[in-house]
């Protein structure tokens, strides 16, 4: 049984292991994290301009998603990065806090369709940039 | 009248056939695979409904549910290690579940989690004691039956059904052959958990099936469980047809009801969370009984949900404990979708010790008398050993090479 225990604890923390050196191919993953998190707030915003959503699920929704980009900026700014790629790091971090100051707009504004309006363009674009950087 | 109860019961199968392993993996098998794995959700809906078949039928002529089989078949020793393991998957995925509710009655109220969360354990503490099983039962199906705002929702979001249809044949079109595995052994994971079977076979013998109610048995299991699976077709196609094109990786539950808001908007997004609430709820449920079932099965308990908590009290306790140690791991701050994804891959791991004795006491003429498997359920039955053998070998390894997924 103790071995067993400590295969599952090794597999974990394999599986779930995510610091270390940003190398190019954790730079792509987390851009498409950074992404995923802007074109589906670029979606929830779009439907709060058009009242297509309700007030808790857009509070609790963007802050959970505000949440995530905050802590990739925090991982991404501090993890230690391959040689070359540094600058791309940090941009990263930058656009992955700016995300996270949208999502918080819109968790603080969950019905306010003007705002949402005027987050979904940045958010979108936010979104394309990420992906440039994972390129 | 016999027609109207087979079709409430099949109603409320549908509604509860699907839970938060099938919501997590089939929505992220769309929105990273688009269509592709559709194939996979037959295999599994066909697997499940093979051997649910075939427990409900043990049941039915033996009188004995999955952990009776176990402990006869496999011996004390491995019977305890398929035991073991079936508690630990078990107690993870009603922690996930659980989280699941949770989740949603914050996403419908705006209150915090933890609240939610106890609201949540308070809530079915009192509904499993006090509300007549049988009512538990079809609440949560037909509450389930929400989750058919994704059938809309996906025929909203006007899908290539020509690569819809393509998904049907099994084929590969991806640079991440590891990642399109890893998400194939984790959709037929979801598909054939093992506790459905726990709790199908266990219902069959608390309501004293007989012989007579074998075609009952297969109409349930056939019809139930095959319409259940369109619910999954629908996650999948939403998850195809709006992330895969906006890039987005579902990581919450909240993205998977955004998948119905954005085409349908409130109404939508409200039914959505209601269908979600419901499913994974009943899931809930079916998980905590599952695990005292097994518990009680095994050690010569007395046991049922119909009798009286004195009627059979370690039972009671047994689920009692189940719900307070998984409530309590829900407020560590678990995140229940990640913890999904652990589940349905370790459940994986432990398929073969539950369906090798289903199907070596199907078999066995000496409890089935003339009802043991016909010719098509030994050749579906033995395919479908091997392809559980296969997933139970691969799943932990995938696991890890692909990193949950992550890659």
């Amino acid at each position: 049984m103790n071995r067993g225990a400590l295969a599952l604890v090794l597999v974990l923390a394999l599986s779930g292991c995510n610091g270390g050196t940003v190398d190019e191919h954790a730079l792509k993953r987390d851009s498409e994290k950074v992404g995923s998190l802007a074109s589906e707030g670029s979606l929830l915003a779009n439907d709060v301009s058009k009242g297509a959503s309700t007030k808790y699920f857009v509070r609790v929704h963007a802050k959970e998603m505000s949440q995530a980009a905050s802590d990739l900026q925090n991982a991404l700014a501090i993890r230690p990065t391959s040689p070359g790629i540094k600058r791309d790091v940090r941009k990263l971090s930058k656009l992955a806090g700016k995300v996270s100051e949208e999502l918080e707009r819109l968790h603080l504004h969950p019905t306010d369709r003007g705002v949402a309006a005027s987050l979904k363009e940045p958010l979108k674009a936010d979104a394309d940039a990420a992906d440039q950087l994972g390129k | 009248m016999k027609i109207f109860q087979v079709a409430l019961g099949i109603l409320a199968a549908i509604g509860g056939f699907v839970d938060i392993g099938d919501l997590v993996f089939n929505v992220a098998a769309g929105a990273t695979f688009g269509y592709q794995l559709l194939w996979v959700v037959v295999i599994g809906v066909v697997g499940i409904i093979v051997y649910s078949e075939m427990c409900g039928r043990v049941a039915a002529v033996s009188g004995k549910a999955v952990f009776d089989a176990v402990r006869e078949r496999l011996g004390f020793k491995v019977g305890l290690v398929a035991l073991i393991s079936a508690q630990v998957v078990n107690l993870m995925t009603l922690t996930a579940e659980i989280g699941g509710v949770a989740i949603c009655l914050q996403l419908l109220s705006g209150l915090s989690y933890r609240w939610m969360i106890l609201v949540a354990g308070v809530a079915f503490a009192i509904v499993v004691w006090v509300t007549p099983f049988e009512w538990v039962e079809r609440v949560f199906g037909y509450g389930g039956l929400c989750m058919l705002v994704f059938a809309v929702a996906a025929v909203k979001l006007h899908p290539s059904w020509g690569a819809v249809a393509h998904g049907f044949v099994p084929h590969m079109d991806t640079q991440s052959p590891l990642l399109y595995a890893y998400f194939a052994i984790g959709l037929l994971g979801a598909a054939m958990t093992p506790y459905e079977v726990y709790f199908y076979s266990s219902g069959g013998v608390e309501e004293r099936w007989g012989p007579k109610d074998l075609g009952l048995n297969r109409v349930n299991a056939q019809i139930g469980y095959g319409l259940g699976g369109f619910l999954s077709f629908s996650l999948m196609i939403v998850g195809g047809a709006l992330f895969l094109e906006k890039g987005v990786q579902p990581e919450f539950l909240g993205s998977i009801a955004l998948g119905v808001e954005v085409p349908l908007g409130q109404i939508g997004l409200l039914l959505a969370l209601v269908g979600i609430l419901f499913a994974v709820g009943g899931a809930s449920i079916d998980t905590l009984f599952s695990g005292a079932y097994n518990l009680a099965q095994f050690l010569g308990w007395e046991w049922g949900r119909y009798r009286h908590p004195r009627g059979a009290p370690r039972f009671t306790v047994t689920w009692l404990v189940l719900l307070v140690l998984a409530l309590g791991a829900v407020m560590t701050g678990v995140d229940p979708v990640q913890l999904t994804e652990y589940a349905v891959i370790f459940s994986a791991v432990a398929l073969p010790l539950t369906y090798i004795p289903i199907f070596l006491v199907a078999n066995d003429r000496s409890y089935m008398r003339e009802y043991t498997n016909g010719r098509l359920g030994n050749v579906l039955g033995l395919v479908y050993l091997v392809v559980i053998m296969v997933i139970a070998l691969t799943a932990v390894p995938l696991m890890i090479l692909t990193n949950v997924g992550q890659n």
